[in-house]
């Protein structure tokens, strides 16, 4: 009998505990945010860095995990004679190794801190190389256009500025995996060609990003205090 | 005049120089400040930009729309739009430098400061729409083309929020990006500029 009474003392005993942590668990925040990005150590023979500019929003799954969903719309250049428009959008998992700051329990005035992350994740990407002047002498309109899938993986910090908002920068490497374009330039003759190649290929970028990001709502755990 | 009028004149007289002791911006310190969460605020004006790697200066018609969620913290979305015949200073070769240019940018702000006096510093990712020249140099003309431009502006300001609906601010801008859809090499459009004026804003909830 005692046996059944401690059993079912457990049961009312668990449930509260549950409760108290579903109600300082920061699972279910969405944010969202802006974005700019800068592309480094690109694929592309005599590619120089790139600019972009895109948003995402952020969805937390539990006090150690949080995924990105972002687009990003990035250019660069090639020399003076071609440019590259490389459209992602895809989603990151974002681990936190360091995990001591819970945001429903604020009870001092609260202070800007960071928050490093790993990341990992997946995304699909469109890449355009037009020439220069966005033809050709013979054959009118030049460019050459891919899709394909990239997978990237990287570090990151947020520093939080109050308990809703943060800035963060995230440096990561992306690897694209589908078809490959290889853009050849005569400098003396001033011709582009464009050479697509099939299958898998390890080329990639460095992506560095820093994005503003707020959050807007709690979409599950629910407290009513 | 006897006396009593005499006594009567210096006595007001008396009352209103201990009336004026009290400064008359002393009720701002003890009113509570406009500027809360919740506050809309908005404004237009002509922002002198100067694009220094093309050696060009323009006018830009500015706008701008915020709104505080914290105390620090607010959302704000902002529009250049280079005003027609718009550029001011121009040295550089009229081909190398868009004919048409606007920029739309949003992001976040931060500000910090007295009650109504506040400096702010803006984060906003954006993007510029330009509209290049013909190419000179082609026996063919090429038409003209319009390209989206990733971009980013940064800002730092101040304003003094001076009555329940009006402000003054002004602002420093620095912004960033390339256009790369031209005939030629890419054109930097790396531009600093100064905006001012007279803002409005609103409470929009009613706070405890």
């Amino acid at each position: 009998m005692q046996r059944i009474a401690l059993v079912l003392l457990l049961f009312v005993v668990f449930p509260f505990q549950a409760q108290e942590n579903r109600r300082d668990n920061p699972a279910g925040m969405l944010s969202l945010g802006g974005r700019t990005t800068v592309s480094l150590f690109n694929e592309q023979k005599n590619e120089m860095s790139g600019s972009g500019v895109g948003g995402q929003f952020r969805l937390r799954f539990s006090d150690a995990v949080n995924t990105d969903w972002f687009f990003d719309y990035i250019t660069s250049d090639i020399l003076n004679y071609a440019h590259r428009t490389d459209y992602h959008i895809g989603w990151s998992v974002l681990f936190y190794p360091i995990n001591n700051h819970n945001y429903f329990h604020q009870t001092t005035q609260f202070k800007p801190k960071f928050r490093p992350y790993i990341l990992a994740g997946h995304c699909f990407d469109y890449s355009k190389i037009e020439a220069k002047d966005g033809t050709n002498a013979l054959d009118g309109v030049w460019y050459s256009e891919r899709w394909s899938s990239a997978v990237q993986a990287g570090l990151g910090t947020h520093l939080e500025l109050s308990p809703r908002f943060d800035l963060s920068l995230t440096g990561q490497y992306m690897i694209h995996l589908g078809n490959h374009i290889e853009t050849d330039y005569d400098f003396t003759s001033g011709t582009l060609s464009f050479n697509e190649h099939k299958g898998a290929s390890l080329a990639g970028h460095v992506l560095v990003t820093l994005s503003l990001n707020y959050k807007i709502a709690k979409l599950w755990g629910f407290s009513r205090r | 005049m006897g006396i009593q009028p005499k006594i009567i004149g210096l006595f007001l007289l008396a009352s209103t120089l201990v009336y004026s002791q009290e400064k008359p911006w002393s009720h701002w310190s003890i009113q509570s400040s406009y500027f809360q969460p919740s506050l809309l605020r908005a404004s237009a004006t002509i922002a002198p930009t100067r694009f220094y790697t093309q050696q060009t200066t323009v006018a830009f018609i500015h706008g701008f729309v915020e709104y505080v969620l914290e105390p620090n913290i607010s959302v704000r979305g902002e529009a250049n739009i280079m005003a027609p015949n718009g550029q001011l200073v121009f040295t550089n070769e009229p081909e190398k430098f868009p004919r048409n240019y606007s920029a739309l940018y949003a992001g976040f702000g931060y500000h910090f400061g007295k009650n109504n006096w506040k400096l702010d510093f803006h984060a906003e990712p954006g993007i510029a729409f330009a509209e290049m020249a013909q190419d000179p140099y082609s026996v063919v003309p090429i038409r003209f083309k319009w390209s989206a431009c990733p971009s980013y502006q940064l800002k730092a300001g101040t304003s003094i929020y001076f009555s329940r609906f009006c402000h003054f601010f002004a602002e420093f801008n620095y912004g960033n990006g390339w256009i790369r859809k031209t005939p030629l090499s890419s054109l930097s459009i790396a531009q600093y500029g100064i905006s001012a004026g007279l803002g409005f804003h609103l409470l929009t909830k009613k706070l405890n």
